[in-house]
């Protein structure tokens, strides 16, 4: 494979337009990566799927936008470890936040937030962020025992003398769901789902 | 009477870089002096002859250059007024500070004749002063007995020089008697490193000039004209040097056994010991730390050479000049859990793979485990401390890992070609000729590893070094039975210490700075104080030796070559002066002490900032050279020729702001015409007096600046707010005066600052 690049090509616009965001913490940190890839050494996405935060990195300074529709950056569910090790201070975390957020703009990967959209529900419906039941199943798979645990936890607390787990009230509730439809995040939940509801 | 004296003033067109912008025909006209003429290049050789034949034929008693900048040219023009004294020559800058910062060729005519005039007028209230000579003693210590100190203490005794050499630990030789091989580029082999040191080791033992003093610690520094007294503390050996013959009874019978930080603590050794074969003095030592004082040794010696009792002692030692070689320390391995070496033996560093590989070491050279086997994958983790901005890493490339670690693969390959050795590198540094080496090392099947491993883990009987093949964007599990780190150098405890005893300065990674890093790599910030080796930066044994014998010169030249210092400084009145000591508290720069029953001032540290002057009751101190009436003269010849409605600011800037103006107009910025700069031999001798005359005779602003780094800046801050203070309660406006700092660097933020000055002086003026 081969690639040019033409004279009035610019990569570094799109890393520029990165540490512009108001998400990224690490000033210039991007533009000082050596690819020495011990983010990807450690990111345990890495070690279980096709995601690299090293090549995230390389992507982005080559200017390779097409990276907001590669599928690999939904891997990243940001445990920090990336940033918490990289040697010269970047943040391959904050950047694909940024990523994922300029991904959403251009409308790629509501696919990906419908599956979260549980989450959203929970916000309204309990102004808490509850774990959405699809995912019951697969914690299940992976966490032995912990189905049986959530069944009982209320006779687990009783026993332990702890109080019943306190829930908002039904004030809170209507408060948290009116802050959340002012400041439009209602409207983008719609717009998720019926893109995704209107393709199925 | 100074109203008599004759003034020439020379004018410079500097090849139209002044005559462009600044009209001297008028100038010539505004001015009044005995003679004056204009020049094309004033610096030329030429210059001599055209000044010294107009101070002839005029009779001239003071003359005024009025050109660059002194910085460029104060020396040259010293030289150039003689048979005049050199002090009755002053520089009026109108290039730097005026036609290279101003393009209205009228406004800067007219401020290039005020800063004429002011030097007309301070030159008028010079007087003939001669510059101090300093001549240092010969003598001197090299801190540090490792590689660096060695070979600087060898190069100035051997060109004649009294040297002490002063070794903290029991023996000297520092890290190159430990790292076991060592090789350079050009040689494509691994060669004895004991073999090359004791040959320099032998050399310095036997040379009449130089005296080595181990156990030995600098705990006292005070300089005084060039001379430095240390105070020095020897601790106790507990074993005779002249009387030990190293036959080693003494560690036989000895029941202690502590583990031998010689070797990395990978063996163990009695509380009586010799640190290794060749050490240097050839005695025993004891370990009072973890001597139980059974008095084994003591029975078994039968040259009765040890005393279980002994107490340190404080050696004087009096020298001209001081090379710091207190050298570095390795990276704590206990800030990278990850990689798991405080917890697996298998998991070792390249000093300790040096020992292991050592035929003095521990395993007498063999390659083995911790089970005594030979390891059949050796893992090699580059840059474990080093080109790492978390907050306990370093920022900088330790500079000697890769070729070491090249070297330590080397090595394995050659006794044991089976034993595979993989290099996990971010890059291979090897420029120059270590390229060659690097090339060699591939041919010997060593094997690379673009990647920087996150972790070591432990997984059944071997070790699993996580990373990332970052060539294939591969994330690859490596097993290995023994992983080898590459750990940064940084300084060592000695080195740091040193810095405070010698009041010398750091880097921000803590080694020692050089005054300048580009053209002055060998002086530190302190005049005749010199730094080599690994306490200034990281570096190989090759360039330790280069520095080390670089310092030696650098000490000769400062030796025998003598110091020569301006002379405007404090003096004291002895007739006056009742020794109270009042002073010796007031001075920020240590250069007073008592000596023979009068005060002392140590003209290499005298700065004369004149804080001396205000805790002297008896008004028995002075700073030579008519400072006070030179600022008063200068202040008074600017403002004279203010004209109607112009707006005139006065700067007060020392050596180091004036710098950061010139810069102004060296990158040829810009700030207003009114800003007229004085210079001063510190800011300091600004007093609240000048202050004053100068508001009160037409500036309508004052403007002082100072380096923050200045141990007199605090000082300086509170006075000037002590001055407005006072306008205040005048009712006069506290806002014509500021106070700023200024940086070399930061030029632009000087020029910014005047402007800024200007505009808010006009606005208080409804301007």
């Amino acid at each position: 494979m081969s690639s040019q690049q033409k004279i009035s090509d610019s990569p570094i616009n799109f890393a520029e337009k990165i540490i512009e965001d108001v998400k990224n913490s690490k000033d210039e940190g991007v533009l000082k990566c050596v690819q020495c890839g011990m983010c990807t050494s450690i990111c345990p996405a890495a070690r279980h799927s096709d995601y690299n935060p090293r090549d995230i990195i390389e992507r982005v300074l080559e200017g390779d936008e097409s990276i907001l529709a590669d599928d690999n950056i939904w891997n990243c569910f940001y445990c920090y470890t990336c940033h918490s090790v990289c040697p010269v201070g970047n943040s391959v975390c904050e950047v694909n936040q940024i990523l994922k957020q300029m991904a959403i703009e251009n409308k790629i990967g509501y696919d990906k937030l419908y599956e979260y959209m549980g989450f959203a529900d929970s916000y309204f419906n309990a102004a808490i962020g509850a774990i959405p039941e699809i995912f019951f199943k697969d914690i299940d798979r992976d966490v032995p025992g912990w189905w049986d645990f959530r069944l009982h936890l209320d006779e687990i607390r009783n026993e332990l003398e702890l109080d019943p787990p306190l829930m908002p009230s039904k004030e809170t509730i209507d408060e948290v769901s009116k802050i959340l439809t002012i400041t439009g995040f209602k409207d983008k939940i719609e717009k998720i789902r019926a893109s995704q509801e209107d393709y199925k | 009477m100074r109203d008599d004296l004759k003034v020439g003033v020379f004018l410079c067109e500097c090849g139209g870089n002044i005559s462009d912008t600044i009209d001297l025909d008028k100038v010539k006209e505004e001015l009044d002096v005995d003679f004056i003429g204009q020049f094309e290049n004033l610096c030329s050789l030429n210059g001599r002859k055209i000044i010294r034949d107009a101070i002839f034929d005029y009779d001239l008693d003071r003359v005024v250059v009025a050109a660059c900048s002194p910085i460029s040219h104060e020396k040259t023009f010293q030289d150039y007024v003689k048979p005049l004294n050199p002090y009755l020559m002053d520089m009026a800058n109108i290039r730097e500070q005026c036609s290279w910062v101003h393009d209205d060729s009228k406004k800067a005519t007219n401020k290039a004749i005020s800063l004429i005039n002011a030097s007309i007028e301070k030159v008028k209230q010079s007087d003939a002063v001669d510059p101090i000579y300093c001549q240092t003693p010969d003598e001197v210590a090299v801190i540090g007995g490792g590689i660096a100190g060695m070979n600087a203490a060898l190069s100035l005794a051997k060109q004649g020089t009294k040297v002490t050499l002063i070794e903290q630990s029991p023996s000297i030789g520092g890290h190159m008697a430990k790292i076991g091989k060592v090789f350079s580029p050009v040689k494509i082999a691994e060669e004895c490193g004991m073999c090359l040191l004791n040959p320099i080791l032998n050399e310095l033992v036997w040379n009449e000039n130089i005296k080595v003093l181990t156990n030995t610690k600098v705990i006292e520094a005070e300089r005084r004209a060039g001379t430095y007294n240390l105070i020095l503390e020897k601790s106790p050996r507990y074993v005779d040097e002249d009387k030990c013959i190293s036959c080693g009874k003494c560690a036989e019978v000895c029941e202690v056994e502590v583990p031998n930080d010689w070797n990395d603590n990978l063996s163990m050794r009695k509380a009586i010991y010799r640190p290794f074969g060749q050490s240097y003095p050839e005695s025993y030592v004891i370990d009072m730390d973890n001597c139980t004082k059974c008095s084994n040794c003591v029975k078994v010696c039968s040259m009765k050479a040890i005393k279980l009792r002994g107490k340190s002692e404080r050696i004087p030692l009096q020298v001209g000049s001081i090379v710091v070689a207190t050298g570095h320390k390795l990276f704590d391995m206990e800030k990278r859990p990850e990689y798991g070496y405080t917890r697996y033996d298998d998991v070792i560093t390249q000093s300790e793979l040096g020992r292991i590989t050592g035929v003095n070491g521990p395993t007498k050279g063999k390659l083995l485990k911790s089970n005594g086997e030979v390891p059949k994958r050796v893992v090699m983790i580059q840059c474990v401390g080093s080109r790492d901005e978390k907050p306990d890493g370093h920022k900088y490339c330790s500079k000697i890992c890769c070729t070491v670690a090249l070297k330590n693969a080397n090595i394995i390959k050659h006794k044991y070609p089976d034993t595979d050795v993989l290099i996990c590198y971010t890059d291979v540094r090897t420029p120059g000729m270590f390229e060659k080496y690097y090339k060699h090392t591939q041919e010997n099947e060593v094997r690379f590893l673009r990647g920087r491993p996150g972790e070591v883990v432990r997984k059944g009987d071997n070790f699993i070094v996580r990373t990332e093949d970052t060539i294939k964007g591969e994330f690859v599990e490596i097993e290995a039975d023994m992983v080898v780190l590459s750990t940064a150098m940084e300084p060592s405890k000695g080195t740091e210490e040193i810095a405070e005893i010698l009041n010398v300065g750091t880097t921000e990674d803590g080694f020692i700075k050089e005054s300048h890093p580009k053209i002055k790599p060998i002086a530190t910030d302190v005049q005749g104080i010199f730094v080599c080796g690994t306490a200034h930066e990281p570096k190989d044994i090759t360039d330790s030796i280069m520095q080390a014998t670089a310092a030696a010169s650098k000490v000769g030249e400062y030796n025998y070559g003598g110091v020569e210092i301006e002379p405007f400084i404090a003096e004291i009145d002895t007739e006056r002066c009742i020794v109270c000591g009042e002073c010796i508290a007031h001075c920020k720069y240590k250069s007073m002490s008592i000596h023979n029953d009068e005060i002392y001032i140590d003209p290499m540290s005298c700065t004369g900032c004149g804080k001396c002057l205000i805790g002297c009751e008896q008004r028995a101190i002075a700073i030579n050279g008519n400072i006070d009436e030179k600022i008063k003269a200068t202040i008074g010849g600017v403002l004279s020729k203010k004209q109607k409605g112009e707006r005139m600011i006065l700067v007060f800037l020392d050596n180091i702001g004036y710098t950061a103006a010139d810069n102004i107009g060296v990158n040829r910025l810009s700030y207003p015409e009114s800003i007229h700069i004085i210079k001063v031999i510190s800011v300091n001798r600004v007093t609240p007096k000048h202050i004053r005359y100068a508001l009160e005779n037409g500036a309508d602003g004052v403007f002082i600046g100072e380096f923050p780094g200045d141990l007199m800046y605090d000082e300086v801050e509170r006075k000037i707010q002590g001055v407005k203070n006072r306008l205040i309660e005048l009712d006069e406006d506290p806002e014509r005066i500021t106070f700023s700092k200024v940086y070399i660097p930061y030029f632009t933020g000087l020029a910014r600052k005047l402007t800024e000055f200007d505009r808010r002086i006009a606005e208080l003026d409804g301007k």
